[in-house]
């Protein structure tokens, strides 16, 4: 099943009366289960193409589909509920909720989704102990490590079981050793939930990793490599 | 799936969400705790001396209407309506005959009926004059219905029959006809001659004044009994003999107004001090029988008012619906009489414009002032929460790519907010309430102040001013705290709203 079907993406920014192309005409689509990163130098537009399939952001022109669904046509509160229940986000600075614990943290974007409290500590749990944070669901996130706290906004990506997860360079603020084992991770999660993962990186390690790696440069795709299982 | 049917589900489940935004509010509020207590103490304040302020000014007007009904009017009044008209300029003329029928009928009705002549004149003692306006009256019937009468500064309430006067207290003072407080050893000595008739009685009234040079004060522990003789020797001596020098205004046939010039003597027998200024001052009160004749006022049994009050009111109560003009008049017709055409019974308020006006001032002043509290400290809440959604733009961000809504996001702010005039709600409650323990208790004696302005300052309140509990108030003033500080969130979300989420997600 297609995922994610971008047809003519356009996206420009204007500063100061100045208007920058940021993408200039992508038409990608990703299926079920693959495991995608978008590579490209700074400013070759990827975090903007991830934003757009995110729908935390909308094209100057061309079209996006989420499941078949045209983005364009949904409302601003319908576009929210969207990225509540298809889209998993993985930050390069975690963005984690501050003054709640990890569990309480992971356990949010069910209690948006109406999980009971009970059932939602106990997906959060597992979704803890599933990124290898078992037992610190008491945690702050000024209490843990950077690695530590991007595991556990893998595990609040991932515990609404979504059907397109985004990690916007999510090994960036990680030493190699970590950004390794967060890769590990998100692999196996691809490998046993058949999530889709779709990465922006310019992190060789995360290219090696990735299944499928789209290459941008200056808003438009420059090239395509898919690489096959077990490689 | 429709994005549609999800918003369905997850409305199933919004308690456990707000559950989680109250959560993640408070903590977000004792994660900034100084500046939570700043902006709560804020809200405290203005809420506390808004239920302060409030309860002084209902107990002042609750006071001065206990006051002017118990003191000075009664429930209402029935008039002519062409004296009604010109009530301000005391048009005796416009008086009317026949007021005993009328008494009779509402005293079979179940009210105390009061009847009065009112009218202008000078009173001149030895020592002076001062214009007065004097109040004929039924001492029997103006007791039923007032009570000032109750608060004889010194000696008695006229009788029946003579020409005596019970003076008000400042009028009495002026004109030297109260008990002296103060005299130099002259007068004293000029008071023990005129007054003493024996040995004994002389060394009585020196007995009663302490000396401080290089004055003599009456003594603060003289009992009443004591001053109570002191006040007859003064009287006897005639010390306290008046002069009462009007004008008759009678009105003929043809309705021009023909003035009479009238002298009566008289003695003051009585000083009146009541918890009502107005009672106090330039006021004197003489029985009406004696007006009646030619050497009264000529009336012929006229009078200008008839004072009512329901027949064992107490002096605590407010009139009640059975005391409305309506009622009474309805009352009236039940035990079959109907006033004449020219008469009204009118409501006690149409005789205490100064009071309305003077309460309405300052209620609005006062509000007004405490709205301008209320504004600042709510600056403070709006600056709190404006830099509390500055400082976390990139936390909204991620909430909305979490998936929450506009609307959602509005509300967690508006919660966190509202927690705070809650707080500073609840804590202004508190010590508002505190504070008014006292006030209600005791008051506040501005007796001096009240004397300055001759007791004419409005409210119908001589010494005490004291607060009221006003519930309505200390609870409205909670909740309207909480939900000016829930409201005052509003603008700043929605302006953080606007960001793009992506450009929310890289503020720092």
């Amino acid at each position: 099943m297609t995922v994610v079907e971008a047809r003519n993406l356009v996206k420009d920014y204007t500063t100061n009366g100045l208007t920058v192309p940021a993408l200039r005409g992508i038409s990608l689509s990703f299926e079920q289960g693959e495991f995608a990163a978008i590579a490209g130098p700074s400013g070759s537009g990827k975090s903007t193409f991830l934003h757009l399939v995110g729908c935390l952001d909308v094209p100057s022109s061309g079209e996006i589909r989420i499941e078949g669904t045209d983005v364009s046509t949904l409302s601003r509160k319908e576009l929210a509920f969207l990225r509540r229940q298809k889209i998993g986000f993985i930050f390069q600075a975690y963005n984690l909720i501050p003054v709640l614990t990890a569990l309480e943290n992971v356990s949010f974007p069910l209690t948006l989704l109406g999980v009971d409290r009970k059932e939602a500590k106990r997906m959060a749990e597992e979704a803890l102990a599933a990124v290898g944070l078992e037992g610190m669901g008491n945690r702050r996130p000024k209490e843990m490590s950077g690695g530590q706290q991007q595991r556990v906004a893998i595990a609040r990506a991932l515990v609404k079981r979504p059907s397109l997860m985004l990690a916007d360079e999510p090994t960036a603020n990680l030493d190699s050793k970590t950004g390794a084992e967060i890769l590990e991770l998100m692999l196996s999660l691809n490998r046993t939930l058949g999530t889709t993962f779709l990465f922006s990186t310019h992190d060789r390690m995360v290219m090696e990793y990735a299944r499928r790696l789209v290459h941008l440069r200056d808003g438009i795709v420059e090239g395509e490599e898919r690489k096959g299982e077990g490689q | 799936m429709r994005p549609a049917r999800l918003e369905r589900e997850a409305k199933s489940s919004r308690h456990a969400f707000l559950k989680e935004i109250v959560s993640i509010a408070f903590r977000n509020l004792s994660r900034h705790r100084v500046k939570t207590v700043i902006t709560t103490i804020g809200v405290a304040v203005s809420v506390a001396l808004y239920i302060f302020m409030d309860a002084w000014l209902l107990g002042m007007n609750l006071d001065s209407r206990r006051n002017i009904v118990s003191y000075e009017i009664g429930a209402a009044k029935i008039q002519s309506q062409a004296y009604f008209e010109k009530k301000e300029d005391l048009p005796m003329y416009e008086s009317f005959s026949n007021w005993k029928p009328i008494a009779r009928a509402l005293e079979s009705a179940g009210y105390a009926a009061a009847p009065r002549m009112t009218f202008t004149g000078t009173l001149y003692s030895r020592s002076g004059s001062a214009p007065i306006v004097f109040h004929g009256v039924d001492p029997e019937r103006e007791r039923r219905v007032l009570r000032y009468m109750n608060y004889l500064e010194a000696g008695r309430f006229p009788k029946e029959g003579t020409y005596e006067i019970a003076l008000g207290l400042l009028a009495a003072e002026k004109l030297k006809l109260d008990i002296p407080r103060k005299l130099t050893e002259e007068e004293l000595t000029r008071l023990v001659e005129e007054t003493a008739r024996t040995p004994e009685e002389e060394a009585f009234i020196r007995g009663l004044y302490a000396r401080q040079e290089p004055v003599f004060f009456l003594r603060q522990d003289v009992p009443r009994t004591e001053l109570d003789r002191f006040w007859d020797l003064l009287v006897a001596s005639g010390r306290n003999d008046a002069r009462i020098s009007t004008v008759i205004d009678i009105k003929e046939e043809s309705g021009k107004i023909r003035h009479v010039y009238q002298v009566m003597e008289a003695k003051v027998v009585g000083i009146v001090n009541s918890p009502n200024p107005k009672t106090n001052g330039n006021v004197a009160f003489m029985p009406l029988d004696v007006l009646s004749g030619e050497e009264g006022l000529l009336l012929e049994d006229q009078v200008t008012e008839i004072l009512v009050r329901a027949a064992g009111a107490k002096d605590s109560d407010l009139p009640g619906p059975k005391e409305s003009p309506e009622a009474i008049e309805e009352a009236l017709r039940r035990v079959g009489f109907s006033l004449p055409s020219s008469l009204r019974v009118y409501g006690w308020e149409e005789y205490v414009k100064d009071y309305i006006v003077a309460a309405r001032g300052d209620n609005v002043t006062t509000r007004v002032m405490i709205l301008l509290l209320f504004i600042l400290s709510f600056l403070g809440i709006a600056n709190t929460m404006l830099m509390a959604i500055l400082e976390r733009t990139k936390e909204i961000g991620m909430m909305r790519a979490l998936g929450m809504t506009d609307g959602e996001l509005v509300l967690s702010f508006m919660i966190e907010a509202g927690m705070i005039g809650l707080m500073g709600g609840i804590v202004g409650m508190i010590l508002g309430s505190l504070a008014n323990i006292p006030m209600v208790n005791h008051g506040i004696d501005y007796s001096a102040m009240a004397k300055q302005l001759s007791g004419d300052f409005g409210y119908r309140i001589t010494a005490l001013f004291r607060s009221a509990w006003n519930p309505g108030t200390i609870i409205g003033s909670g909740i309207v705290a909480t939900l000016i500080s829930a409201l005052l969130s509003v603008p700043p979300t929605l302006r953080a709203l606007k960001m793009p989420v992506t450009e929310s997600l890289r503020f720092e």
